[in-house]
């Protein structure tokens, strides 16, 4: 998406494409709210409340995307939806508090189960090159996997007890 | 109590199968004309709609780690060294992909988790040609196919061992794939909802810190790493293929 940008009017560009990311983030916003009072994890409150803590996190996600084209350095825009979601919800931020009960009231299990389903779609159309590969690119890959993960975790739990947390 | 192995089936798995088994469906005929009901051109849409999807669950993540700040401070050493983890793929897959009879590619494909981060690293320093970027690319396909699916898996199989605390799990999901991170957190939080903040807090400041510290520890630590085991492993486990594979060793400048 990012060499797009070197089009000679990027604000005209920028406008129709942070349209598209809305109407994108809207529908993936009442899919996961709907599927977060199926799995009942706004129970007790009322079914807009979860809505508009999805809303926060569309925000935060629209302000990110924006900020990756507009700054000059080739950040990803994860690295600034991180640090917006971060900052703002700080203790002591004046958003905070709002932030926190609503975006509460959505399971990050939800979020991540539609999410998956439209990367079931979006991958099928690698399934030629994939099968191309190869089961032992399977099983490199599985490993590669594996071994940072459990490096990861293995470092961690060490530290963890050296550093008396756990 | 001795451990039980779990595999947790989540609904996230089954909702990418059912999105892939959509795309591989063949077109459903209706009045005698074919309708495909999940094409080529949804899975276009659909790749693009991703992209901006991941955004509200790292913004998810990054909430809970602004609350927990204190607590992400206090665990701040293990979150830091953690980070070093992400050398277990070397150590791991490459004496796997030399015994399956990869040479070159072997760099490509085991010095990272190969996301776009490590694909524009070894591209730019062994050329798009090379076998390098093969394995790289190779990998990187493989790795978004199975991906999400494999760490969740992954995740809730080794969390039911019961060894390592879930707080190790959660900081080791941050292993430079947004997805992935997401998926491999899940299955935490599903098993654990009493301590879902401090998991999510914990997993969201990793994956910063991967996104933020990951390239530099691909150009500087793994990929030398992978060069130097390489160069010591090759001649036992690689197979003598016959053919003359030190020609192709394209030591480019970066």
């Amino acid at each position: 998406m990012a060499f797009e940008n070197s089009n000679d009017n990027p604000a005209a560009i920028s406008k129709t494409k942070i349209f598209r990311w809305s109407v994108f983030l809207l529908i993936f916003s009442v899919i996961v709210v709907i599927g977060n009072h199926i799995a009942g994890y706004d129970a007790g409150y009322p079914i807009y409340e979860p809505l508009i803590g999805m809303l926060i996190l569309c925000a935060m996600t629209l302000a990110g995307m924006i900020l990756e084209r507009m700054i000059p350095h080739n950040i990803s825009s994860i690295i600034y939806i991180s640090i917006i979601g971060l900052v703002l919800s700080l203790p002591g931020m004046p958003t905070s508090e709002f932030i926190v009960y609503y975006v509460s009231q959505i399971d990050l299990t939800v979020i991540c189960t539609v999410f998956l389903a439209y990367v079931g779609i979006a991958v099928g159309k690698d399934w030629d090159k994939f099968k191309k590969i190869g089961w032992k690119g399977v099983v490199i890959t599985m490993f590669v996997i594996t071994g940072t993960y459990v490096c990861s975790a293995v470092i961690a739990d060490i530290v963890l007890i050296a550093t008396g947390m756990i | 109590m001795p451990p039980t192995l779990i595999i947790l089936t989540m609904p996230l798995l089954y909702a990418m199968l059912l999105g892939l088994g959509l795309f591989l469906m063949k077109p459903i005929k209706i009045f005698g004309r074919e309708f495909d009901l999940v094409g080529r051109r949804q899975s276009k849409v659909a790749q693009g709609a991703m992209l901006v999807f991941i955004g509200p669950l790292i913004a998810k993540l990054a909430v809970s780690s602004g609350q927990s700040i204190g607590v992400i401070f206090q665990v701040g050493p293990a979150l830091l060294l953690q980070e070093l983890g992400n050398l277990g793929t070397v150590f791991f897959a490459l004496p796997i992909a030399l015994l399956l009879g990869f040479k070159r590619e072997t760099i490509g494909m085991t010095s990272s988790i190969c996301r776009e981060p490590n694909l524009g690293v070894v591209i730019d320093k062994y050329g798009f040609d090379s076998p390098e970027a093969r394995g790289v690319l190779a990998i990187f396909v493989i790795g978004t196919m199975i991906g999400t699916i494999y760490i969740s898996f992954l995740a809730s199989v080794l969390i039911s061992l019961d060894i390592l605390h879930p707080y190790a799990f959660a900081m080791a999901s941050g292993i430079g794939s947004a997805s992935m991170n997401a998926a491999a957190i899940s299955p935490l939080v599903y098993m654990f909802p009493a301590m879902k903040t401090d998991l999510m807090a914990f997993a969201g400041s990793s994956n910063l810190i991967s996104f933020c510290f990951g390239v530099y520890e691909c150009i500087f630590l793994s990929l030398p790493l992978t060069e130097f085991l390489y160069g010591r492993l090759e001649p036992i486990l690689g197979r003598s293929s016959g053919e003359e594979n030190e020609s192709d060793l394209n030591e480019g400048e970066m």
